[in-house]
């Protein structure tokens, strides 16, 4: 009987929990991308540690992209990989120091699979922590800086 | 966007996260009431389990943006005449058609920018401001957008990071704002706008630049993501009626071969945080099944304008 008054509660508070990452994907995510263009998409979402999250996306030959993951600094690590479609780990962010900005050229278009996984603190902690993580994607822009 | 969760994750996930709603970033929490209310329910071990192992999925389309520089470095040129026409914005009275004309109009105003066609550029704005009104999103696009751009028309960077924000503005506001059928539709408007403005960019022909063909062949591997998003929110009578034309363009697709002739492989530079993935791949499109594909993209992309 809880549970169900619980799932009531919640479901009516699922809007007002969302709308919180919007302001973090601009100003800490874009950013993110130094020179790189984004590509106007909206990837954020509030993660809590040992969350998960996988984003597909379509990456084309002959474009250079970076990838920047952002995370509120209360978070733990992100572990950060990229797949293909058949699941070959094609790059893990561990054997760099947990980075969460890297560039990626494909010689031939591939949709490819970006894991998340957010590491957790302290499994004897009573604490839990969670916040906003945005995932953008920057293309590098034309050499040529200004219209003539 | 999409979000694999049950509902009763969904719910276990909202319970987490309430204490939360009062900041923009990070929060450190004690164990809230809510949680030990959870908690100290008998709950099927099973659903705690799910809940811990749920993974959000998302689904990211090449943006407006992207598909406009994607043609643009296939070596395509502009041709104004294929743009839906300004005046067409008095006919979208519904939201499917305010937001699917928000991604078509959305798609116009990314490939004039990159065409340096800034007059262009700044109508196709405001057109895409008046559409973003009509749907309730709040300060996407403002007056002050308006003016930015047009005190920037000589700076085609600026001029696109000011698309590029805006875009995902109005994404970012109706997927937080509980419209995420909405977004989805303006997602979807863009980049059938995108595949129409390629299309017909070819000249009909599959040889004359084998590049922008190239580009409309691969977005057989983006129709998947279109098709998932969509799938998501196909209790929506709107978003329902799309998939079922995308539907019609898949069985097109289907005949497109795509394969990879080697195995995916990958070469990391830790100094210069470049990763290259190298793989060969074939593409295969014959005249005969181009033409139908480009057929059926001016009939989606009519009924969408119209």
């Amino acid at each position: 009987m809880r549970i169900v008054i619980v799932l009531i509660f919640c479901l009516g508070l699922i809007g007002s929990v969302n709308g919180q990452c919007m302001g973090f994907a601009k100003d800490v995510g874009k950013e993110a991308l130094g020179s790189y263009l984004h590509d106007g998409n909206y990837n954020a979402t509030i993660l809590e540690e040992g969350e998960k999250a996988e984003l597909y996306k379509t990456f084309f030959s002959e474009q250079k992209y970076r990838v920047a993951i952002s995370k509120v600094d209360e978070l733990p690590d992100i572990h950060f990989r990229v797949l293909d479609r058949n699941g070959n780990v094609l790059f893990d962010n561990v054997k760099y120091d947990y980075q969460l900005v890297w560039d990626f050229e494909v010689a031939s278009t591939q949709m490819l699979i970006i894991e998340l996984n957010v590491l957790e603190h302290n499994k004897e902690s009573e604490e839990l922590v969670a916040g906003c993580v945005s995932v953008m994607f920057g293309i590098e822009p034309d050499k040529k800086k200004r219209k003539k | 966007m999409k979000r694999e969760l049950t509902k009763a994750t969904i719910c276990l996930f909202a319970i987490s996260v309430i204490c939360f709603t009062s900041c923009n970033s990070g929060q450190k929490k004690q164990k809230s009431e809510e949680q030990e209310i959870v908690e100290s329910v008998n709950v099927d071990g099973k659903l705690v389990d799910d809940f811990k192992k749920s993974k959000l999925i998302f689904y990211s389309l090449p943006s407006p943006l992207e598909t406009a520089m994607l043609i643009k470095r296939a070596g395509a040129t502009y041709n104004e005449d294929l743009l839906n026409p300004l005046s067409n914005i008095d006919k979208y009275s519904t939201n499917r058609q305010k937001a699917l004309n928000l991604g078509v109009y959305s798609a116009d105003l990314s490939y004039t920018s990159l065409f340096d066609q800034t007059q262009s550029s700044i109508r196709y704005m405001a057109n895409a401001k008046k559409l973003a009104d009509g749907l309730g999103i709040i300060d996407a696009i403002d007056e002050n957008t308006m003016r930015k751009l047009e005190e920037n028309i000589d700076n085609r960077d600026v001029m696109l990071d000011i698309i590029s924000e805006t875009f995902m503005s109005s994404n970012a506001y109706l997927t937080e704002n509980d419209r995420p059928a909405i977004a989805v539709m303006v997602l979807v408007g863009g980049w059938v706008e995108g595949l129409y403005l390629a299309t017909r960019l070819t000249n009909g022909s599959v040889e004359n630049n084998k590049r922008l063909i190239d580009r409309i062949v691969y977005q057989k591997l983006s129709l998947y993501t279109v098709i998932n998003l969509l799938e998501e929110y196909k209790s929506n009578e709107d978003v329902n009626y799309i998939l079922t034309k995308v539907g019609e363009l898949n069985e097109i697709f289907e005949q497109v071969e795509i394969n990879n002739t080697s195995k995916v492989e990958a070469e990391t530079d830790a100094e210069t945080r470049v990763t290259t993935i190298k793989a060969e791949s074939e593409a295969v499109i014959s005249p005969v099944v181009f033409d139908k594909l480009m057929k059926k993209v001016e009939e989606i992309r009519t009924e969408f304008i119209s």
